[in-house]
């Protein structure tokens, strides 16, 4: 726990120190205005709480992405890597504060685009189900933290990491069915966006969002979370072998 | 038995670059350092001293061979080891610049499981001890070379470490703050701390170590006290003269033991001999010659290193 508090208080002050960390919560709001704009320009005002939600779940993935995935890079170049492993904490846990910290500074989005909505064309959040609302965006974060320690892990390797994840965005976007559902894709790539927990959660947001019952609530829940969870686990595993490795080679400094 | 601090047994390292020969960085070293001595590791440019602080901090697997702090491995225990060590290596890197000293400090504190009382607490305490308190809340980034390596001493210090691995911690220090750090060291070590000091400073060396071992490309080349490793070359002992002519001089030249007589500007002449009790006729045969002033003259640990490993100047 220990270990967990110190990469949250300490990327809760590099945020603070970092004019760059807010870039995510500049483009929410300007990305909030286009897909509002769009769907009433088409005339689909029912898809209005849709376009707000679609920034917030981008934004936490392109801080999972940009941010989060590029942590230990990071630290390796700025030969910050060494005297963290020579430290008694966990790597893992004091990643996986980080990553909560930048989470938790995404969600800030949320606030905006309701905002925006409002400010600008006086559209209002709907919230038909509050409560499913708060624990869908919780259990998001908290999905999203544990793939984006799987991606520090595997982005380590790469030594271009950035064109790496520059790349990945947008494909996540559209597989992870955050502005666009995943049951209108077409039917070959559903089995893939399945097994990414964000269409899950995307799914979920936009239920939340909507009058009628959810269906399957906890059950929908459960598989985000359970998904997060085994992306946690798996990079642990990598960020063990992946340090193992580095280790042995000595690649633990970047030169 | 008492356990030693470190424990280094026949460690080799081979760095393997793509699309390049493999690289011996340590051959088969063995070195023992007991608990609460300063231990210079001294040799040039990729002699290997880097590569062995980073074995024994935990960071970096040796190819063969092993290695133990305070009795603990360095490969399959490193839980125990970790809380026991700190580490300062040299270079600007290895803090968050965009935060101030006192945000890294209590950030690597909070890393050694302590409270956020005492991290606070130790952090003042380490600042205050290496001179920040003026800047300690102003960002790394305006920090000077020399402050920024004051900070790394911090943060190697904060976990209360029992052994410290140092390598090149003076790197960009001034002169003053060089010697203050010196006296840092020498309280480090009354407080039964271990040290091991990777340098090419050879002042540093010989003023703050106990022992020394210089290294050479990979390999051991002796361990001794500064003052050991002077007299191991003592029969090298120079003798400096004046008031003795040239005629003398010429005698004391095809003297047995005497490798070379050179005469200074003024008058004077340095005498230098390669075998020992070769001083003792060349002293007599001066005076009784009547020089005005004679002075003799150990090696310093800057002319055994030279002596011993070589002046390769900058070939590595």
């Amino acid at each position: 726990m220990h270990a967990f508090l110190a990469g949250f208080g300490l990327e809760l002050r590099i945020i603070r120190a970092a004019p760059d960390a807010f870039i995510p919560l500049v483009t929410a709001p300007v990305f909030a205005l286009i897909f509002l704009s769009i769907v009433r320009e088409s005339g689909r005002p029912d898809l209005q709480a849709d376009a707000l939600m679609a920034p917030v779940l981008m934004t936490l993935w392109w801080i999972a992405l940009q941010h989060a995935g590029n942590l230990i890079t990071g630290d390796r170049w700025q030969a910050l890597l060494e005297p963290l492993i020579a430290t008694p904490a966990s790597l893992a846990s004091v990643l996986l504060g980080r990553i909560t910290a930048l989470m938790g500074f995404g969600l800030i989005s949320f606030f905006e685009v309701w905002a925006i909505g409002e400010l600008v064309y006086g559209v209002s959040i709907p919230f038909e189900h509050p409560g499913a609302l708060v624990l869908t965006f919780l259990v998001t974060a908290f999905a999203t933290a544990g793939t984006s320690v799987a991606f520090a892990a595997v982005f380590v390797m790469s030594r271009n990491a950035y064109t790496f994840t520059n790349s990945l965005s947008y494909p996540l976007y559209l597989l992870g069915g955050v502005l666009v559902p995943v049951a209108i894709l077409p039917g070959w790539i559903q089995p893939v966006s399945s097994g990414i927990f964000m269409s899950w959660a995307a799914d979920l947001l936009r239920a939340s969002l909507k009058a009628p019952p959810i269906d399957d609530l906890w059950q929908r829940l459960g598989t985000v979370a359970l998904l997060g969870a085994a992306s946690f686990v798996l990079g642990r595993l990598i960020l063990f072998h992946v340090m193992q490795r580095m280790r042995a080679k000595g690649e633990l400094a970047a030169t | 038995m008492t356990t030693a601090a470190v424990e280094v047994e026949e460690v080799r390292r081979v760095f393997e670059p793509r699309k390049k020969p493999p690289v011996v960085a340590l051959d088969d070293v063995s070195l023992s350092i007991p608990v609460g001595e300063v231990h210079g590791l001294l040799g040039p440019n990729g002699a290997g001293k880097t590569t062995l602080v980073k074995i024994l901090s935990t960071v970096l697997l040796p190819t063969s061979g092993s290695a133990r702090v305070l009795g603990h491995d360095v490969v399959g225990e490193t839980k125990s080891v970790r809380p026991h060590i700190g580490i300062v290596f040299g270079g600007e890197r290895g803090l968050y610049w965009r935060l101030t000293g006192r945000q890294n400090l209590e950030y690597w504190g909070a890393l050694y499981k302590l409270s956020a009382r005492e991290t606070k607490a130790r952090a003042q305490r380490l600042i205050d001890r290496v001179g920040l308190a003026e800047r300690a809340d102003e960002k790394v980034e305006t920090y000077s070379r020399g402050m920024k390596q004051r900070l790394h001493l911090a943060r190697g210090l904060v976990g209360d470490a029992k052994v410290l691995f140092l390598d090149e911690p003076t790197t960009g220090m001034d002169p003053l703050a060089a010697r203050e750090f010196r006296t840092l060291i020498s309280e480090l070590r009354d407080e039964g701390r271990t040290i091991l000091l990777a340098t090419h400073d050879m002042v540093e060396a010989e003023t703050v170590c106990d022992r020394v071992t210089l290294i050479d490309r990979g390999k051991i080349v002796a361990t001794e006290s500064p003052r050991t490793l002077g007299r191991v070359i003592s029969r090298f002992q120079r003798i400096d003269v004046e008031g003795v002519d040239a005629t003398v001089l010429g005698e004391i030249r095809s003297l047995d033991g005497v490798s070379g007589v050179t005469e200074v500007n003024g008058g004077g002449a340095r005498i230098e001999v390669d075998e020992e009790g070769a001083t003792l006729v060349v002293l007599a045969r001066v005076v009784e010659a009547g020089a005005t002033s004679v002075k003799t003259s150990l090696p310093s640990l800057e002319e055994v290193y030279v002596q011993l490993i070589g002046d390769r100047g900058l070939e590595l």
